[in-house]
């Protein structure tokens, strides 16, 4: 009987060395494995920080390399007088953006603020790529100018003129060889219906009060060296058929669409690059309701249209 | 005195060309009488009798201060002087004048009888003064009314009364006139600013006289190419002189912004060469477009048949049967070497006004006919006469 008490009681502690042993096994497993784990963050930490200096300095590189690549632009903003006004706007648009960027790359706050300086980098770098343009577009006009003033100045007058036909006529991008084109840009169109009462003018938009219809545009060459021109002028009424005072205004002209009958037509003079102010008037018995079309040509080509409205 | 056959003949044109008129004309005019004076003129010319009815007053809102509304004409050939061509033009005179009066209701102290410059210069100079006189009395017996008074107008009178009727009131003072007709050439301007002062410009040479020249010219070889040939040297002979002096007497070259041809060959020259205008009284051309098509009416005259050219009109809004129609009645008047020997009358002419700097503006008058007699009816309403 004391036997078997003994051995239970031996059974019994080995055990209780065992879960001890277990036990211990266990902690020491925890313990290892919780002192790795932290070596570990402190090491991520270390390599995060270098990464976004690394961007930084990269984007700083991208950065400086755009802004001094800005330095040719000087004769652009210097000389361009015609286009400065739109210089000023894209310029200004440039150095502002410039700036928010250095203060990005200086202190960068997050992540965040970096991604934005990139994103910041990428816009300027298209900004200055427009502005070069815009300098090459500028450079290419300034000597083309240069040369028609030089022509002038010597008193090339003949030559010039010449010159100026062939521009006109030998179109090298028309499909049509000597096929003519218009040196003339129309602007500021407006038909009117008049209404005539005790011989004073008064604007109105109804037919049956409509005496007479009044157009005026203005047109502008900056071109030829012409002192005189002419431009034809279609009002279609809203049947269709051409508006006309008579016989003695109206006649027939030719356009690459074939012949086409105008209402009437201007000749003028005026000087290089002047904004001609040109005005006509039509009357006819009946002024039908419906869409009156305005068509401005020269030299066969349509340089303006437009419409009016009469109910 | 004159068979049977012929009175006849006379008869039955004269009958016919009154049914025509009268429905041609009846639903275009009578619409327009409710607001408005018409008057009817009535010309005895060289060919025929013509009549113009126009309307005088407010509602005629273009250039001058009247519309015609329709001219009509019967061909009786006064100036043959025979009875036969009398009594045609009589019947002639008389039914317009009733068509006038019944059909149009116009009053009679609306309605004007006058006889052409033409008339007057041939009875004189085949001292046939007392058959124009015997018109006007048998015409006054006819329609009863013995005070009426039938003038007879001189050239001069003539072409100032033309330019009165063609040329509107804006282009009055800058315009040079000219008729070629077929038998001479006449027209003017006014130099003084005045309606009163008028310049008077005349040639010899008209449309079928310079085509007889070239007849005469050809011989036994009738072909086109020596007609051309012809026609060039008839053009550089004695007409080019006569032309040359009579531009430079006139002085209009200084005083005129337009030049303006009125008669037979200006009337198919503009409905040939500018078919989609056909409903434009008057056309603006340019010497080089006319000269082009000079050109082409000797090397391609089939161009201009009516089906050729109804073939190359563009433009849909166009009334392509009316251009048919009128080209059609060109064709039949002028062929194609009247066309050419009036053509190269014409371009003689624009020549002497083409000028390196001073442009002129070269007008084509349609409806030159009409023109005297309507300013004459103008005029004597107005009480200027």
């Amino acid at each position: 009987m004391k036997d078997s008490k003994s051995i239970l009681l031996l059974v019994v502690s080995v055990l209780l060395i065992l879960v001890s042993f277990a036990l211990l096994w266990t902690w020491g497993y925890q313990f290892n494995d919780l002192t790795k784990a932290k070596s570990g963050t402190v090491y991520v930490i270390k390599d995060s920080t270098a990464a976004a200096n690394a961007t930084r300095d990269s984007l700083k590189r991208v950065y400086t390399a755009t802004i001094n690549s800005v330095g040719t632009l000087d004769s652009t903003w210097l000389t361009a007088d015609s286009l400065k006004g739109n210089l000023d706007i894209r310029l200004s648009e440039f150095y502002k953006l410039r700036n928010e960027i250095a203060i990005l790359l200086k202190n960068p706050g997050s992540k965040a603020d970096i991604d934005n300086a990139k994103t910041k980098i990428g816009e300027l770098q298209k900004k200055v790529e427009q502005l070069r343009d815009r300098n090459v577009e500028v450079e290419r006009e300034n000597a083309r100018l240069k040369s028609v003033l030089e022509q002038l100045s010597a008193g090339n007058t003949k030559d010039a003129v010449q010159n100026l036909r062939t521009a006109v006529f030998d179109n090298k991008n028309s499909p049509e060889k000597n096929t003519p084109v218009a040196v003339f840009a129309a602007s500021e169109l407006k038909l009117s219906a008049m209404m005539v009462e005790d011989e004073k003018e008064q604007e109105t938009y109804q037919a049956i009060q409509t005496d007479k219809m009044i157009g005026t545009f203005t047109v502008r060459n900056n071109n030829a060296a012409f002192n005189n021109a002419e431009i034809v002028i279609v009002v279609l009424q809203p049947n269709g058929r051409v508006l006309q005072n008579s016989g003695w205004d109206s006649g027939s002209f030719e356009t690459r669409e074939g012949k086409k009958i105008y209402s009437c037509k201007i000749r003028f003079e005026y000087s290089k690059g002047e904004a001609k102010h040109l005005s006509f008037s039509l009357s006819t018995n009946n002024f039908e309701k419906g869409n009156y079309s305005m068509q401005i040509y020269q030299n066969g080509v349509m340089i303006g249209k437009m419409s009016k409205t009469l109910i | 005195m004159y068979s049977v056959h012929s009175r006849l003949k006379w008869g039955v044109t004269v009958f016919f060309s009154f049914f025509l008129l009268t429905a041609s004309a009846q639903n275009s005019v009578k619409q327009n009488f409710q607001n408005a004076a018409v008057y009817a003129g009535i010309e005895v010319g060289s060919k025929g009798v013509k009549m113009s009815l126009l309307e005088v007053g407010k509602s005629s809102k273009k250039n001058s201060s009247f519309t015609i509304l329709k001219d009509t004409s019967v061909n009786t050939d006064f100036i043959s002087f025979t009875q036969p061509t009398f009594q045609a033009t009589l019947n002639g005179l008389h039914g317009l004048f009733t068509v006038a009066l019944k059909n149009y209701e116009i009053p009679s102290d609306r309605i004007f009888t006058v006889f052409s410059s033409g008339v007057k210069i041939q009875a004189e100079k085949d001292d046939k003064n007392s058959w124009i006189l015997s018109m006007a009395d048998s015409f006054k017996k006819r329609i009863n009314e013995p005070l009426r008074q039938v003038n007879v107008i001189d050239v001069t009178e003539e072409a100032r009364l033309s330019h009165l009727g063609i040329v509107p009131a804006t282009r009055r003072y800058n315009t040079f006139l000219i008729d070629i007709g077929s038998g001479n050439t006449k027209g003017g301007y006014f130099p003084g600013g005045n309606t009163k002062d008028f310049k008077l410009f005349q040639l010899t040479w008209g449309t079928k006289s310079v085509a007889n020249a070239v007849d005469k010219r050809t011989q036994e070889d009738k072909t086109l190419p020596n007609f051309n040939k012809q026609l060039y040297r008839v053009l550089a002979g004695e007409a080019n002189t006569e032309v040359i002096y009579a531009v430079n007497l006139s002085g209009a070259y200084n005083m005129s912004d337009n030049i303006a041809f009125s008669g037979g060959i200006a009337w198919s020259v503009a409905t040939l060469m500018l078919p989609e205008l056909v409903e434009n009284p008057v056309v603006p051309v340019t010497y080089d477009e006319v000269l082009k098509f000079s050109e082409k009416l000797y090397t391609n005259h089939a161009s201009f048949s009516d089906s050729a050219i109804k073939k190359n009109l563009t433009d849909v809004t166009l009334d392509k049967n009316l251009i048919g129609t009128e080209v059609k009645r060109v064709n039949k008047v002028f062929d194609q070497r009247s066309l050419m020997a009036g053509t190269g009358l014409l371009l003689k002419i624009m020549r002497q006004f083409e000028g390196i700097y001073d442009k002129k503006q070269f007008f084509l008058v349609k409806n030159g006919a009409v023109g005297w007699i309507s300013a004459y009816v103008d005029q004597s309403i107005s009480g200027t006469k």
